[in-house]
């Protein structure tokens, strides 16, 4: 600005706003790929880790089952009690266990467990990176087996659980109560995960539930170290992409010189080139990512598999009947333990649902790439056609008033106007308690909510006992509402102005005291109003059907029907909105110039005429404004409704805001709430602007 | 009015109604608006947690009956008011709506001091847009903003049960109101005296906090009681954000003491008067300005 002749560079513009609007998109592309090889990467060091606890829950159903011993009596005088180790005779385990599982009998209970010993032993010994295992029975609640250093000495295994060890015996319950419950599977109903992954930095614990002929007998919890392999940010392909299109854009600009808008086309070309450029370059690293992991599951399984046979052979040296044949193609599972199915029996890499994996990823990129993208493109038009120049220009040059609004204005945007913005978008989903960490995309469903609040016409149903309002329906809360507030508003203009008309009479005796105490529930907090009423319109102690059991009524129960209910919420709002109205006016009627009246009494007028020619027209300029504003807070009148009734009986006496607040705040629809909250602001919107209509033309009137 | 009519012509100089039937309607007004005042100072005094003023045998005379709906109590205790602040943790509540007020009032009223000083004296790109949009932001409806509001607030943010997760959408709420308030002053006072004061060599924050803040004292002053206000009474957002019972606001707890199976009406009618007259003397001062502001602010909306 100091020196207005300088020529505007539109070369220099476009480049530095093609150079921002590429780091931003770029930027932001690359530090999400960095996220999702990260994910990854930790998703790869679990499933090996679950290829090795499936392995290990495997070795553990086949060898365990107890000994040759008869079945110990129940555990009584539990916990002194330690049963010798039956090392001889761990070698029978298997073979009885099969058998007894196929003739039918039960497996042997209160196993004593060599077996199931000696093969976490031996598995512990195999795999170095496992740190501990314990097995959790069941039956006689004992820990079966553990190769924590703390199970030593007093503790070692096997022996019964102590009270302080009741979240590992809870976790093993709660882990049976999933796989009843999947198994049961009830039609719709959320799986629960049968397998816990517990994360810490450099180490998981996995829990998987151990059965044997058909029921969860047990636990088996495995602590594992685990490489920490951080992805690291790949620099190289972020530069290419952010600089390339700015490089791109100088040496195209020798050709195109200071031409604006062949400039601005280039430079949008190039940051679209180069997101997409960048987009399929992600795709191909996350591909990468997810060949190898399938590879390391793979060889994984394999050695799993090995180890797992050559084991069992050890430990349960077969009588006669062999074992259930391992799957290790069945060990790759989700945290519901079923098989992801990404490699083979053959142990190989499954690339038909790789593929399909990759098509997920490709369209969250497109998602991602061409939200970047118009981020991108308002950058690059905001710097390069020069809206960033003069909005530098114009925080400069008013730097002091800047400084001053923007604390207030920052504290607005992100308080008001981003929720605002936000909850607009959220009315388009089906967001609820448990997703609100999904991104809209995820729980998008367009105009559904709308179309179930605004489409739903099932107002009434005719039954045999007639008509029987629907209290839920939305045209119904909004009849009610309309009703409600018209009432409202009725009753306190009226109120107010008779009051008002009263007080404003010459030499009237107590004035001021009249004024003071009426305007007291104004002055009274609106919660403590409606408790109040609540209270006194309880049906059995409350003071109003005391009242009207002094005149020898009956006393009614004011919240069980509709009518009676809508009556005790209207007296509590009657109550606490009469002393506005009453201010409003006398202000206003204290304002005619007396003279006026003389003048009319001199021509004769009656009373009538003078309320009519003076009194009503002097009192619009300000009664209007107070109607339209209590019409607004009598709509909104949140607090009298939630507290006095809470819309009993059944939702008869809800408005739409607390209908609004109940489905967000007791049902947890946060979408459909926020969608029903958009039409209560559009018909409040609709409302202003016919207002503000009907104003305008009074006072054009006037 | 008809009777005043028939006689009008020889009393047309003094052609008021009769009084003493409009005192008799005002005194049935006053019953009726302080009966559940007396009601809750009767409870509050009373001494126990009941609903009833006075207990109505099943064949009760008619001067029990009346005794039952007479607002005062059979035997006058201060027992609820002790036990409030000994064994009930009203004191606390107390304390939480305090500081959440006052915390408001501070910085409600610190941001919209300054804004409006900015919308009042400098002239600026985006001051008509500021402004709409302090008003505009007026319109939108509570519920609207709430369910955004809680899950920033209390689920990205984890500010459920803390003050800052009250104070700033308190502060906010009350900021558009008290920035047109203030600003309203403002252009009241003569520009003069900053020019002078800028010639002295006085910086802008200097004129700004010795000259122009000290003359919108009775402004400040308002705008500070008005947010104070505000963060007091209000009872949807902390009963819906603030889930511990220690970080209960005095609103949320009264409702504690009588809401869902407790039926502590005592507590309640105690804590209500102790929560109700610190406002209810500050409205009954403020009452004037509220009204013009409000009207102000309709007209202009």
């Amino acid at each position: 600005m100091d020196s207005p002749a300088r020529p505007v560079s539109h070369r220099r513009r476009f480049v530095i706003g093609l150079a921002l609007a590429a780091l931003l998109g770029v930027g932001v592309a690359a530090v999400l790929l960095t996220g999702a090889r990260q994910a990854e990467t930790n998703e790869r060091a679990e499933r090996r880790a679950v290829v090795t606890l499936s392995a290990l829950t495997a070795l553990l159903e086949r060898a365990g089952g107890g000994g040759a011993q008869a079945p110990e009596p129940p555990a009584t005088g539990l916990g002194e009690e330690i049963p010798s180790p039956p090392e001889e005779t761990g070698g029978m385990g298997l073979g009885d266990e099969l058998a007894a599982v196929e003739q039918g009998t039960e497996a042997p209970a209160a196993d004593s467990g060599g077996a199931v010993r000696r093969a976490v032993a031996r598995f512990a010994e195999t795999h170095p990176e496992v740190t501990a295992i314990r097995v959790l029975e069941f039956d006689g609640i004992t820990l079966a087996a553990s190769t924590d250093p703390r199970d030593q000495g007093e503790k070692q295994a096997p022996r019964r659980l102590a009270p302080d060890e009741k979240s590992f015996y809870d976790l093993g319950q709660k882990l049976r109560a999933a796989v009843e419950s999947n198994r049961e599977g009830a039609e719709g109903a959320a799986r629960q995960p049968e397998i816990r992954v517990a994360r810490s930095a450099g180490a998981l614990s996995l829990a998987a539930p151990i059965e044997r002929g058909g029921q969860v007998v047990g636990m088996v919890q495995m602590d594992t170290r685990t490489r920490r392999d951080p992805a690291a940010f790949a620099w190289l392909p972020f530069l290419a992409a952010w600089l390339g299109p700015v490089i791109g854009l100088l040496l195209l600009s020798l050709a195109l010189g200071e031409r604006r808008w062949p400039l601005a086309a280039a430079a949008a070309l190039l940051l679209l080139a180069a997101l997409w450029l960048y987009g399929r370059h992600a795709l191909t690293v996350l591909k990468e990512e997810r060949q190898a992991s399938g590879r390391a599951v793979a060889a994984r399984m394999a050695a799993e598999a090995k180890t797992a046979r050559t084991l069992l052979a050890e430990v349960a040296p077969l009588g006669g009947r062999p074992a259930q044949p391992l799957q290790p193609e069945r060990w790759d599972v989700d945290e519901f333990r079923q098989p992801r199915g990404l490699v083979t029996a053959a142990g190989q890499v499954d690339e038909g649902k790789l593929g399909e994996l990759a098509g997920a990823d490709a369209g969250r990129m497109t998602r991602s790439v061409i939200t970047l993208g118009l981020l991108g493109f308002a950058l690059l038009a905001f710097v390069g056609l020069g809206y960033a120049a003069r909005t530098g220009q114009a925080l400069v040059e008013y730097r002091v008033a800047y400084a001053y609004t923007i604390p207030a204005l920052l504290g607005m945007l992100v308080l008001v106007f981003f929720p605002f913005f936000y909850g607009f978008a959220l009315s388009f989903t089906n967001a609820n308690i448990y997703n609100t960490d999904k991104s809209i995309y995820d729980t998008w469903v367009g105009l559904g909510n709308f179309a179930s609040i605004l489409g739903d016409f099932g107002i009434a149903k005719r039954t045999a006992e007639g008509l029987v309002w629907n209290y839920q329906n939305f045209y119904y809360t909004l009849i009610f509402t309309i009703v409600w507030t018209v009432s409202n508003v009725a009753i306190g203009v009226t109120l107010g102005l008779t009051l008002a008309l009263i007080l404003n009479l010459k030499d009237f005796a107590f004035r001021p005291f009249y004024r003071v105490l009426l305007i007291l529930p104004w002055a009274m907090p609106t919660y403590i109003t409606s408790l109040i009423w609540q209270g006194m319109f309880h049906r059995q102690f409350g003071v109003i059907n005391q009242i009207i059991q002094l005149f020898g009524g009956p006393a009614i129960p004011w919240f069980d029907r509709p009518f009676t209910s809508f009556l005790a919420v209207l007296t509590t709002n009657g109550w606490l909105s009469f002393p506005f109205m009453m201010v409003i006016s006398l202000g206003a009627l204290q304002s005619i110039p007396s003279d006026l009246y003389e003048a009319a009494r001199v021509d004769g007028a009656t009373r009538w005429q003078q309320f009519k020619s003076i009194t009503l027209p002097s009192l619009r300029p300000a009664l209007v404004p107070a109607i339209i504003l209590s019409v607004i807070w009598t709509f909104n009148q949140f607090i009298v409704i939630y507290l006095v009734s809470a819309g009993e009986p059944g939702g008869a006496t809800e408005i739409l805001i607390t209908q609004a607040y109940k489905i967000a705040f007791q049902q947890y629809r946060y979408g459909y709430a926020a969608a029903y909250s958009v039409v209560i602001f559009m018909i409040l919107l609709a409302y202003g602007t016919w207002q503000n209509r009907v104003t305008r033309a009074t006072e054009a009137i006037g | 009015m008809k009777g005043s009519n028939q006689k009008g012509n020889n009393r047309r100089l003094n052609d008021e109604p009769r009084h003493w039937p409009l005192h008799i309607f005002l005194v049935l007004m006053l019953i009726v608006t302080c009966y559940p005042i007396l009601w809750v100072v009767t409870i509050a005094f009373s001494g126990g947690q009941s609903l009833a003023i006075s207990d109505i045998p099943d064949n009760a005379t008619f001067a029990q009956h009346v005794r039952a709906i007479t607002p005062w109590p059979e035997h006058w205790s201060l027992s609820n008011f002790r036990s409030l602040f000994g064994d009930q943790p009203f004191a606390r509540w107390l304390l939480n709506s305090v500081i959440v007020a006052s915390a408001t009032t501070v910085l409600g009223v610190f941001l919209a001091c300054t804004a409006a000083y900015a919308f009042s004296r400098f002239r600026f790109p985006g001051r008509r847009v500021g402004l709409m949009s302090f008003l505009v932001s007026q319109m939108f409806p509570g519920t609207l903003m709430m369910i955004p509001l809680y899950i920033i607030v209390v689920q990205w943010l984890g500010l459920g049960s803390t003050f800052t997760g009250l104070v700033l959408p308190y502060c906010t709420t009350a900021i558009p109101f008290c920035v047109w308030n203030m600003k309203g002053y403002f252009d009241t006072i003569p520009k003069e005296l900053e020019e002078s004061a800028l010639i002295d060599g006085a910086s802008q924050a200097t004129i700004f906090f010795r000259i122009v803040l000290p003359l919108a004292k009775p402004a400040v002053a308002v705008t500070a009681l008005f947010s104070f206000m505000t963060g007091w009474n209000e009872f949807i957002i902390a009963a819906t954000f603030m889930n511990r019972e220690d970080m209960y606001t005095a609103p949320v707890g009264l409702r504690f003491f009588v809401g869902g199976f407790s039926q502590q009406w005592g507590y309640f009618a105690a804590g209500s008067i102790i929560a109700a007259i610190p406002v209810m003397m500050l409205f009954m001062f403020l009452q004037k300005y509220l009204v013009s502001g409000l009207t102000a602010g309709a007209v202009k909306g």
